[in-house]
């Protein structure tokens, strides 16, 4: 019950606003039904090389479709960022409710190629960790493909590690192999370093 | 700004010397003043009784070491005890609610007491009791910008946790805020 009420305050804080390194003013919150269109032309409007690595053929409106018939965010919470009324980022985190992986979730980013560096997907995504937080998982995962590197750059900044590298693992809308890069963001770690910090018995200084 | 000397005192595990950091922080990284952060603690990670003496200024500080806090922020009822004596007798007291009882007060001395424990258990976590508190003193003491304060925790507590940590600042700070307005309208 308790658990229910935290997310149910979590939810309340949308939309927010925030500005970005270019001084560009979005508005953060959940995707809803009305999203539809705008979040279909988001994925088209992006550039074929953003396109490449993702996970599904996201420019057909039965995938959005599908997304909105089965729209649950406690199964999967989807973020979007706007500007002027048009989306330019998508996150999303996805919990497993049951089975042997419900203590993990994965997260999922992208951002329209004119708004990348500027702090907007770590937003996107600093968020999800938190709402993934509230939700008491305890690790989150992130797949990518190698050639990422910009991808992995920006989930280490928020705690990501790469934990593993399956080799000739997926392959990109074109059909090109790639290895499949798997980070991780132990979240319950987070907490334990955390919790080392306030140890009064000495302190590490950084920064 | 003249010098400040701040005592924090608590208990090991309470986040004491984080605390201490993050002001100092705050102060000289973010805010272009000068400080000093002293920690002292007992033997035992969790538990023993431990503080961190901070100066504040405007100014180079020449000794380091705080002989009469102009503010004094408590977690536990041992801290208080052991610290309140010392206390400059025009100074600020500002505790821990719940785990502070204040007995026998000196006139000049003002009193803050927030229920810190509380609002970071209302974040799922008590571990968050020290940022809370450290909200608390930066908008009670007003020495620090708030910004400058914000900047300080996201850049001292782990990557990951910085949200959560800016909310249980928030949290601190908001009630100092409201706190400190009604104190003005009664006084």
């Amino acid at each position: 019950m308790r658990k229910l009420q935290k997310l149910h305050n979590f939810m309340r804080k949308y939309p927010i606003k925030a500005c970005l390194k270019n001084n560009t003013e979005v508005t953060i919150h959940p995707f809803e039904k009305a999203d539809k269109e705008n979040l279909l032309k988001f994925f088209r409007d992006l550039s074929e090389d953003d396109r490449l690595f993702l996970k599904e053929d996201v420019t057909k409106e039965e995938i959005i479709q599908r997304w909105i018939e089965e729209l649950d965010y406690e199964k999967v919470f989807p973020l979007i960022a706007e500007t002027k009324g048009k989306i330019i980022g998508n996150a999303s985190i996805h919990f497993n409710k049951i089975g042997w992986s419900k203590h993990l979730a994965e997260l999922r980013c992208v951002v329209a190629r004119d708004f990348q560096k500027m702090g907007l997907g770590t937003l996107l995504m600093r968020e999800l960790v938190l709402y993934a937080q509230e939700k008491g998982i305890e690790k989150i995962v992130a797949q990518m493909m190698d050639t990422q590197t910009g991808a992995q750059k920006a989930f280490q900044r928020i705690g990501f590690k790469k934990e593993a590298e399956l080799t000739g693992f997926v392959s990109d809308l074109t059909g090109k192999k790639h290895n499949l890069i798997i980070m991780v963001n132990d979240v319950s770690e987070l907490w334990k370093k955390m919790e080392d910090l306030l140890m009064d018995y000495d302190i590490k200084i950084t920064g | 700004m003249k010098t400040v000397e701040i005592k924090i005192g608590g208990l090991g595990g309470q986040g004491v010397i984080l605390a201490g950091m993050i002001i100092g922080k705050a102060a000289t990284i973010y805010d272009n003043k000068h400080a000093t952060l002293i920690q002292s603690f007992g033997p035992e990670a969790r538990g023993s009784a431990c503080s961190a003496q901070l100066i504040i200024s405007d100014n180079k500080i020449l000794y380091p070491y705080v002989t009469k806090p102009d503010i004094l922020m408590v977690m536990s009822q041992e801290a208080f005890t052991k610290f309140y004596p010392e206390m400059n007798e025009n100074g600020t007291l500002l505790i821990e609610d719940e785990l502070v009882k204040v007995n026998n007060l000196k006139p000049g001395i003002k009193l803050y007491g927030i229920s810190a424990t509380r609002l970071a258990e209302e974040l799922g976590r008590r571990l968050f009791l020290n940022i809370v508190m450290v909200g608390f003193f930066a908008a009670v003491t007003n020495l620090v910008s708030a910004d400058a304060f914000r900047k300080a925790v996201a850049d001292s507590v782990p990557k990951g946790t910085e949200s959560m940590n800016l909310q249980a600042f928030e949290k601190g700070y908001a009630y100092g805020q409201k706190l400190i307005a009604e104190t003005a309208k009664v006084t």
